[in-house]
């Protein structure tokens, strides 16, 4: 056992009666959920942000959006491909990964994943390949040999791009959309179920949790289109539609207050209940988590982008001021979600089932689990997402008008 | 200090480190199962022995048919008998050569001290026995006695709703178990056991468990850790033998306990002179 | 009349339920066979964990060729003492009715500290109530022996007080002379 853990113990001067031995479960000494878990909502969060970015557009026709539409499509498609390599490095047994389809429990929460991220996946890639038809018709037309048969392949061998057949891809456009927000919210929910189902542990067992994951999914999503969007436009020169970014901050600050109530609803609601295991909450959010939580999750990443989500809504301001200060409150509010992330599925299990006392966790660097796993695997969406641009043209609009070395592409409208 | 002699166990698991850190197995295992690397299959005791020479210990099991719809068992511990001599601990980890670091059953010393604060510990689960007094306790101590744990056999068991591929189940006879086979190792049974009676095997990659020795039970044997205990502060038996000392502690006027009530996991583990301090 | 395109789309509608239908046609070839007999879950999985080796025998099932041991045993306190404890277990030991391997005997001071394991009053704990305990080296010193004797010095280690109470038959018989 830990001596340190006595140490960190003395700090804590709430419930300490009941604490005061530290005493951990020996078989809860090792933290089974780490870094891994950590990213899988995190990454299944972004898919789940941007694709609601998209489904605006597509479904809700919030015109502003449509320079980001399709690129969030992309964006989400890439995300959603590597979903699944978290879960895969953190199963003991990742061969039998296929056991989650061939068996699922009835009973249980997380046998529904396979079945769900197959539908995700599945609705994602149409929805895609509808939208990008008319490209990749035209570019099917300019290739040869193996490219151009994959191009009649993506477009399902129909290159007809008549006024009757681009009707006809709108209407699936939105049926799969309005398919896929129930579908992306089911995804997303339901990771946050697998935690606020788990009646053992008291930090994550509450039925907020489903709503606090896919709140904070949305905020995170969205973040990642604007800084993204911003990022590579500016990178390839290429001007940046500040009305579209307002109508995508605005969306952001509404998820971001309600993700922000939730998690500070929760956390009020232990303290004012004060149930059995209270003073173990507090002294989880107190103690191991007092600067993850309070000092990052709560005062740097949540309350600074809150204030200036609140000057860019009341104040008017120059689009040269506005969008610098969107890049900011995005880069912040995608940390605060992970931090989020962190403090659930990592914090929650730092407090024994004992009710008497708080493991350690150290991450570690080259574990299989660690944090050059981490940093590769979120690597691989964005090496997708530059290949997948090679076929799919992030940005709906002509290039013209901008300075940009690149060829100037005829693309096709929506 | 160690006392016990883990000779054997020792080898035995530095040969399977050995196995699986070679290059070549440690791929294989990704194709072979661990659990039927036969580590465990020479070392156990041969049939011919357990026919002749181990008696019956839970009375109509051995030589006849089990009826597995029809049995039913329970588990009783005696608080106000726990020494804290750790048998069972060691008894536990022979039986299964569990890993180190991770137990099936451990025994928990409370301490109580004249502010009524309580110190808990389990230095190693238990397995070297309580040698020494807690020195870190300043007003003296009041009452120390023992817990040990072990799977409750909950008839809601909250690991069994949420294992995603049916690997751990819940037998028509009431026991909680393990399918080593089907295990992914996602651990979310460990997350969801209120009494963290489980751990994910180093060696085998997959979830393990107090499973109440039912290989010995088929057997008409006692668990390895109720055939140690020197002061009958375990206790099991079938709930279909009126005569045995658990049926008629569970049908007598004493007042049993179960940990963690309020989960809604029914356990079918009953604690004797269990106190308020104990979760 | 339908177009070529929305035909095109018809035909993707059918290849996606059809590799649906394939897939869950698949998935129920690789169902194991036990599985769901008593719910959801590989029934076989209990015979194979009915089948796990066995390695602890029982007190009797050493006694069968331990005579001598079994005579002191079960007439000392330490009749509820489980042999394998000390000594190891029936599986190390014996297979189908012959020895395989010697199973370690503790020694020395060992002996004490694996006395003490319950034995100890500093502990201060409630085992007090169930068995005898003592407090070293206190204990020694009240029976004004070495304070390097180990317990077996004194106590047979199967039956502690065989020694005492022959020793307290012998000196009881000299106080009535």
């Amino acid at each position: 056992m830990n001596p340190n853990l006595y140490e960190a113990q003395s700090t804590l001067s709430h419930g300490a009666s009941m604490l005061i031995s530290n005493y951990v479960f020996p078989n809860d000494l090792h933290v089974h959920w780490s870094m891994m878990i950590v990213l899988y909502p995190y990454i299944t969060g972004l898919v789940d942000g941007a694709f609601i970015i998209a489904a605006l557009y597509y479904l809700f026709d919030v015109k502003s959006l449509k320079p980001v539409a399709r690129f969030s499509l992309l964006f989400a498609f890439a995300f959603l491909c590597c979903a699944t390599l978290p879960l895969l490095l953190h199963l003991g047994r990742p061969e039998r990964n296929f056991n989650m389809l061939l068996t699922p429990s009835p009973s249980s929460a997380m046998a529904g994943f396979g079945y769900i991220y197959a539908i995700s996946m599945g609705v994602l890639s149409f929805i895609v390949l509808f939208v990008y038809r008319p490209d990749l018709v035209e570019r099917g037309k300019k290739s040869k040999g193996v490219m151009k048969l994959i191009y009649r392949a993506l477009t399902f061998d129909s290159d007809d791009l008549s006024k009757k057949a681009l009707e006809l891809d709108t209407k699936i456009i939105r049926f799969l959309v309005g398919l896929g927000i129930p579908v992306a919210a089911v995804l997303h929910g339901y990771v946050g179920f697998i935690f606020g189902g788990v009646k053992a542990n008291p930090t994550w067992s509450t039925p907020l949790m489903p709503v606090i994951f896919l709140f904070s999914a949305c905020v995170s999503g969205i973040s990642a289109i604007v800084l993204a969007y911003i990022v590579i436009r500016k990178l390839g020169s290429l001007s940046i539609d500040a009305a579209c970014i307002k109508t995508c901050i605005k969306t952001l600050t509404g998820f971001f207050i309600l993700a922000f109530s939730f998690e500070m609803l929760e956390v009020f609601s232990h303290s004012y209940l004060k149930t059995g295991y209270h003073h173990m909450v507090e002294g989880l959010l107190n103690g191991p988590l007092a600067s993850s939580f309070w000092l990052w999750q709560v005062k740097i990443c949540s309350v600074i982008p809150l204030i200036l989500l609140g000057f860019m809504a009341f104040v008017k301001m120059r689009d040269s001021i506005y969008l610098p200060i969107s890049t900011i409150v995005s880069a912040i509010l995608l940390l605060q979600v992970f931090i989020m992330r962190w403090n659930v599925v990592i914090g929650g299990q730092l407090m024994s089932k004992s009710a008497r006392g708080y493991t350690v966790f150290h991450p570690e660097w080259f574990d299989k689990e660690g944090i050059l796993a981490v940093i590769i695997i979120m690597t691989i969406p964005f090496i997708i997402l530059y290949v997948l641009g090679k076929i799919f043209p992030f940005w709906g609009d002509a290039i013209k008008g901008s300075i940009s070395s690149k060829p100037v592409r005829k693309t096709g409208g929506n | 200090m160690k006392i016990e002699d883990f000779s054997f166990d020792m080898d035995r698991r530095e040969f399977v480190k050995k196995v699986l850190n070679g290059a070549i197995a440690g791929s294989l295992i990704l194709v072979f199962p661990m659990d039927t690397v036969g580590v465990d299959s020479q070392m156990g005791i041969s049939q011919s022995d357990l026919n002749l020479r181990l008696p019956e210990e839970i009375p109509g099991i051995k030589n006849n048919q089990y009826d597995i719809h029809r049995q039913k068992f329970a588990f009783v511990v005696d608080i106000t008998r726990c020494i804290g001599c750790g048998s069972c601990c060691v008894a536990d980890k022979r039986e299964y050569n569990v890993p180190d670091g991770n137990y099936r059953t451990w025994v928990e010393r409370y301490v109580k001290d004249f502010d009524d604060q309580i110190y808990v510990d389990c230095p190693n689960g238990g397995l070297d026995g309580y040698q020494k007094p807690r020195d870190d306790i300043q007003t003296g101590v009041r009452d120390t006695f023992f817990v040990p744990k072990l799977c409750n056999m909950c008839k809601e068991p909250p690991c069994v709703q949420v294992c995603p591929v049916g690997a751990t189940f819940m037998t028509p006879d009431g026991f909680v178990l393990m399918d080593s086979q089907r295990c992914v190792g996602c651990a979310y049974c460990i997350q969801a056991c209120p009494y963290s009676v489980r751990f994910l095997s180093p060696v085998t990659k997959t979830a393990e468990k107090c499973t109440w020795c039912y290989h010995r039970v088929r057997k008409g044997l006692l668990p390895a850790c109720v055939e140690v205990c020197p002061t009958g502060a375990r206790k099991f038996g079938s709930l279909n033998d009126e005569n045995s000392e658990v049926y008629k502690i569970l049908k007598g006027p004493g007042v049993l306990t179960v940990l963690k009530q309020s989960m809604g996991t029914l356990p079918a583990l009953y604690y004797i002179g269990q106190r308020l301090e104990v979760v | 009349m339908l177009s070529k395109h929305a035909m095109r789309i018809i035909l993707v509608v059918i290849s996606v339920v059809a590799v649906s239908g394939v897939g869950l046609l698949v998935k129920a070839q690789l169902i194991p066979k036990s599985f769901g007999l008593y719910g959801a879950y590989r029934a076989d999985a209990i015979d194979e964990e009915a089948q796990r080796v066995v390695r602890h025998g029982t007190n009797a099932s050493c006694f069968g060729c331990h005579p001598y041991e079994a005579k002191t045993h079960l007439k000392g306190d330490h009749k509820t003492i489980s042999c394998e404890f000390c000594h190891g277990t029936y599986s190390d030991h014996v297979k189908s009715g012959k020895k395989i391997a010697d199973l370690p005997v503790k020694k020395g001071a060992e002996i004490t500290t694996l006395c003490l394991r319950c034995h100890n009053t500093e502990i201060k704990a409630r085992s007090t109530i169930v068995i005898k305990t003592v407090a070293m080296p206190d204990h020694l010193e009240q029976q004004k022996v070495k304070l390097t004797h180990n317990c077996n010095q004194c106590h047979n280690v199967h039956a502690p007080l065989k020694y005492i109470n022959e020793a307290k038959k012998i000196t009881g018989l000299m106080e009535e002379h």
